[in-house]
């Protein structure tokens, strides 16, 4: 890969990235200033509230439309561009055969991934 | 929360991401304070907002810079490593100190960054050392074109360990307090390893985004990213940096930031005063 196209690719990477998730956490605000934070757009209602730490819940609540559920997900997708574009970042150095910036993009892949998952 | 309530969150989360873009600092800085003091916000809930805008604008901002290759993408990455460390034992320690050492430590990192916008506004360029044999094993000598001089602009790193540290520490302010602490990783990069203004400002926003998703993952697990807050405050802060952008190219640099550098001392003392328990 050549270093321009590997700047095109990161550079795609952070757009598309950021642009996805504002679609969806605009979509959510909107959605929940109409019908409410607590609301479901096709009319489903849950017993209990959303929590914000519960991720297991969250297809469940996507398929419910629920407002709060549409901008989770946009929050999600926002986190996961710059760990997408690390991971860019790893493959770019691979096919440039950089041994050490492989290395040290793996390292800090690993570093976020880590964060993420099991730290709290 | 009622819409009025989200209404007001997403408009104070333009004008400080505007302001923030104007004055040359992050959104997060601002919008804290004015979701903390403004909305009664807890100040967790207000930190995992932030986080979580600032990887929204900063993104948004490196993709630019990386196509123009201002930014340097292996002095990014390596220098990465420090700051995700730092972010996430930030973002841990979040957890456990006072709110009120959070607010004086905003408040100082605030008054900071106002004092070195001072500092910058003559800005030079950047002398032209003998690069440090660490700089040439990692492989962070490089060049950017600059288009006022009119030529490629060779370029090389020194002090690498120090500037390593500075990062780490940036890292630790940004998982605290969920700033982007850019300020902080410019001055490692063009104070301590002496590279070129221009790349250093592009490399930081770049490494922004990657420093802050640490620190966010944290935040988001923990169940502070609530979006209920979040979602306007992220998409204030976004609309603000955008329209402050597009601001910046039509008026003169300098005095725009003499007009709110006021706006960050005072917002900066009143946090700290905050903290430090005289609410005003």
């Amino acid at each position: 890969m050549t270093p321009e196209k590997f700047r095109g690719v990161v550079s795609t990477v952070l757009i598309v990235g950021v642009g996805i998730s504002a679609a969806l956490i605009g979509a959510g605000f909107l959605a929940a200033l109409a019908i409410g934070w607590q609301g479901s757009l096709i009319g489903v209602t849950h017993a209990i509230g959303y929590s914000t730490a519960d991720f297991g819940g969250l297809p469940g609540r996507l398929a419910a439309l629920e407002p709060a559920a549409i901008a989770q997900l946009g929050l999600v997708t926002l986190l996961a561009t710059p760990v997408a574009r690390v991971a860019a970042s790893v493959v770019g150095f691979a096919l440039e055969r950089d041994r050490l910036y492989t290395a040290i993009t793996m390292a800090v892949l690993a570093i976020l991934l880590t964060s993420i998952f099991f730290l709290r | 929360m009622t819409p009025q309530a989200d209404l007001g969150i997403f408009a104070i989360s333009v004008a400080a991401g505007l302001i923030g873009a104007l004055a040359g600092v992050g959104g997060g800085i601002l919008v804290i304070p004015a979701l903390t003091f403004g909305f009664g916000v807890d100040i967790h809930l207000a930190v995992g907002a932030s986080i979580v805008s600032v990887i929204a604008t900063s993104s948004g901002a490196a993709a630019a810079y990386v196509r123009d290759r201002m930014t340097n993408m292996r002095v990014g990455m390596f220098l990465e490593l420090a700051t995700t460390t730092g972010a996430v034992c930030g973002a841990l320690l979040a957890a456990v100190v006072a709110p009120g050492f959070l607010y004086v430590l905003l408040g100082v990192v605030l008054l900071g960054s106002a004092g070195m916008q001072v500092a910058r506004m003559g800005e030079e360029a950047p002398p032209t050392d003998q690069p440090s044999p660490l700089a040439a094993r990692l492989r962070l000598e490089s060049s950017y074109p600059d288009r006022r001089l009119g030529r490629e602009v060779p370029y090389s790193a020194r002090r690498i360990p120090l500037g390593f540290v500075m990062m780490w520490i940036a890292g630790v302010v940004s998982g605290l307090l969920g700033i982007g602490s850019g300020v902080l990783k410019v001055i490692a990069m063009d104070g301590a390893m002496r590279l070129p203004m221009k790349v250093s400002s592009a490399t930081s926003n770049f490494m922004i985004g990657v420093t802050a998703a640490a620190s966010a993952g944290i935040y988001l697990g923990r169940g502070d990213v609530d979006p209920q807050i979040a979602a306007p405050v992220a998409l204030g802060v976004l609309t603000g940096a955008l329209i402050g952008a597009r601001l910046l190219h039509r008026i003169s640099n300098r005095s725009v930031r003499l007009i709110f550098m006021p706006v960050l001392v005072a917002v900066g003392l009143e946090t700290i005063g905050r903290g430090l328990g005289f609410g005003l």
